[in-house]
This record gives C-alpha cells, sequence and structure tokens, in this order.
C-alpha cells in the first residue's frame, strides 16, 4: 500500500488568537501534512487567519458545533481523495508532535480510528473531580457495550480511516462526539485503539465544557449510547 | 340550549374564535395547512363540547371525570402536549435538514472561490487556459 494522504481537519469557532499557534506548530511539527481548517461559523477572523497561513478553510454560514464541522471537514476530504482524517482541536491542546504516533496505527491497518488518549500512559495532565466521574463512567459505558476499554472517551484527538469517515460523513452527533460515537463505530465492526497522548491547556479563548453542559453531557451521552445499542447496527 | 357553567360558555366561543383565527392565519399565509391541522381538531372538539351539553356530559362520565369543567381542560390539556411533542419532532428534523444545509453550502462556496480563483489565474495569463 502506497503512504495513505493525511488530512489533519482543524474545527475553528471564535479561534483566530490561538489558530495562528496551531497551525505554525503543526508546520514546524508535521511539516507536509494537509490540513483544512472548518471555520464553524465564528464571528471574528478564524477564516481570514487561516487563509493568511495558506490553509484552506471552509466557512460554515451558521455555528453548528463540533460534530458539524467535522462532518465538512470528513466531506471534503473524502471529495480531495484524503484516506486518514485526523481532528485536531485549534485552542492549542493538542500537540502535533503526536501527530504521527496517532496516524501510524491506522496508516499500517491495525485499526480503523485511534483516539490519542491522555490516561493509557500516566501523563501530567489532572482533570477537574467531575470531569474524572464523567470519564470513568463513560469508559465504563463503552466496555460494556462494546467490551473494549478506552480509557478517554472523550479525547477529541483522533485519527479516522477512510471508511469510517465514509459512514460518520452522514451519521456523527451533532455535540460531543464521544462515548456514543465510539460504540457505534464499534458496532459496525471498526476497530478502535487508543494511543498515549500529552494534552495542554487551551491557548486561549472559553473552555468548551460549562455547568449547564456539564449537565446535559451525561444525560445526552448515556441516553445516546443506550440508542445506539438498541438500533441495529449499520 | 343549555349551559352547565360559564366556564362551559366561555370555552365554547373561545373554541369558534379560536378555529376562526386558525384559519384566518392559512388565509393569510401565515400558518401552513399542516400545522393548521391540529389546532382546527382541537378547538372544533372543544366547541362541540361546549355547545352540547348532553356529549359532554358523557365523556366526563366515561372518564370518570366529576366536574364537566375539568373535561374541557383536560381535553385542552392533552391536545398541548401532543402539539408540543409534534413541533420537537419538527424542530429536530429541521434542525438536522438545516445542518446538512449549511455543511453543504460550507462546501459548495470552497469549491466556488476555489472555481473563481482558477479563473482569475487564467485571466492573468494571456493566451493559454490552465492545463492542470
Amino acid at each position: 500500500m502506497s503512504t495513505p494522504r493525511v488530512l489533519v481537519i482543524v474545527p475553528a469557532h471564535n479561534e483566530e488568537e490561538s489558530l495562528p499557534v496551531t497551525l505554525g506548530e503543526l508546520r514546524r511539527k508535521a511539516p507536509g501534512v494537509a490540513v483544512l481548517v472548518v471555520d464553524d461559523g465564528s464571528h471574528d477572523g478564524t477564516a481570514r487567519v487561516a487563509r493568511e497561513h495558506g490553509v484552506p478553510v471552509v466557512s460554515h454560514a451558521v455555528n453548528l458545533g463540533v460534530g458539524g464541522a467535522l462532518q465538512t471537514g470528513f466531506r471534503w476530504g473524502l471529495r480531495h481523495g484524503y484516506d486518514i482524517g485526523v481532528q485536531l482541536d485549534a485552542d492549542g491542546q493538542h500537540d502535533p508532535g503526536h501527530l504521527e504516533a496517532l496516524v501510524a496505527p491506522v496508516a499500517h491497518g491495525a485499526c480503523d480510528v485511534s483516539i490519542g488518549s491522555r490516561y493509557v500512559a500516566r501523563s501530567g495532565y489532572r482533570a477537574p473531580v467531575t470531569r474524572r466521574l464523567g470519564m470513568i463512567l463513560f469508559s465504563a459505558v463503552v466496555r460494556m457495550a462494546v467490551g473494549q476499554r478506552i480509557t478517554d472517551t472523550t479525547s477529541g484527538y483522533r485519527a479516522y480511516g477512510r471508511a469510517v469517515m465514509e459512514v460518520c460523513q452522514y451519521e456523527f452527533p451533532k455535540d460531543f462526539p464521544d462515548a456514543p460515537l465510539l460504540i457505534d463505530l464499534a458496532r459496525r465492526g471498526f476497530r478502535l485503539a487508543e494511543v498515549p497522548v500529552e494534552m495542554r491547556a487551551r491557548e486561549a479563548g472559553r473552555s468548551f465544557y460549562t455547568l449547564g453542559k456539564s449537565l446535559y453531557y451525561p444525560y445526552k451521552n448515556l441516553l445516546a449510547s443506550m440508542m445506539v445499542m438498541l438500533r441495529r447496527p449499520g | 340550549m343549555e349551559f352547565l357553567s360559564r366556564t362551559q360558555i366561555i370555552s365554547a366561543f373561545a373554541a369558534v374564535g379560536l378555529a376562526l383565527y386558525v384559519l384566518d392565519l392559512v388565509r393569510r399565509r401565515r400558518l401552513s395547512e399542516e400545522y393548521s391541522f391540529l389546532w382546527v381538531v382541537a378547538s372544533v372538539v372543544v366547541a362541540v363540547l361546549g355547545f352540547s351539553t348532553p356529549l359532554l356530559r358523557a365523556l366526563t362520565r366515561a372518564l370518570g371525570i366529576l366536574y364537566e369543567g375539568s373535561t374541557v381542560f383536560f381535553l385542552g390539556l392533552a391536545f398541548a402536549t401532543a402539539m408540543l411533542l409534534y413541533l420537537s419532532v419538527k424542530l429536530s428534523r429541521l434542525g438536522q435538514e438545516n445542518q446538512t444545509l449549511t455543511r453543504e453550502l460550507a462546501l459548495v462556496r470552497f469549491e466556488l472561490d476555489r472555481l473563481r480563483e482558477g479563473v482569475a489565474d487564467d485571466a492573468r495569463r494571456p493566451g493559454g487556459s490552465d492545463p492542470g
């Protein structure tokens, strides 16, 4: 098999401050890798900043959330002949230095989705207690559902193979593409694997998780996980 | 015509008024026929019960309700619940369709920009079109 073409998809909503840092780091640490910025209905100069860095930009007219932005990225990637799509957040949490390690198992056919995980190896990351409880809970949910241990279900740093992108361009959770997505993909026969990564604090901007969301998150993901189990896979 | 209470009279006339208002909204194209259906059905049911006391009595007894006025409120509440659920379902689908359209629009706009840039490049290079 020839070297698979990798596309790094950067969903960005009002990230003009952190985007230059992220794109600069990508160019330094992963030169030659194609990058697509999905400007998810930003009101600031996100799209302009990306263009100034010579990166193609697809702009949503309104904000759809991370899931919608990724779907756009998947479809763009498929239409432009990419084999692997990697989600990399614009806020600087995801270190492009781990890109190669993350892509490798998908590229070698060892799995279809690789998840950059904070907990496989001891990393410096310490989450707040509520967040950690949620992670334990959803790790257990995924394990019960598909019999596989995924320690970091909320990690957004993932690499998706072509076949997975084919499915996900049509069906993908709108918000929080976490545990239910992993269960759904596993039930469709895709193989998941975790790759140890370190994550950093955000460069700038507001954290994605707020109080309202911290209540809605477990509700939505427990319900969605259950519904995935009740549906016939595929 | 016999009325049991003032409540019955008020709800009967209010229902007729509502039905007329809903139909007028349809006439002025402010409300689609599809969405008017549940409203018209509900207001007609309430109006019929309001103007026909024997029917209201029978239904009240059948439902095991003690007071006729409660029957009207019960039906109103049942209708409101059905309507809200129906709207939630519609809203979910609308959101889904909106998502799809937004994504597709973004991709089309990207292609359009690229084509436009290509045309601009060709214009700047006289004597030949872009081979690649």
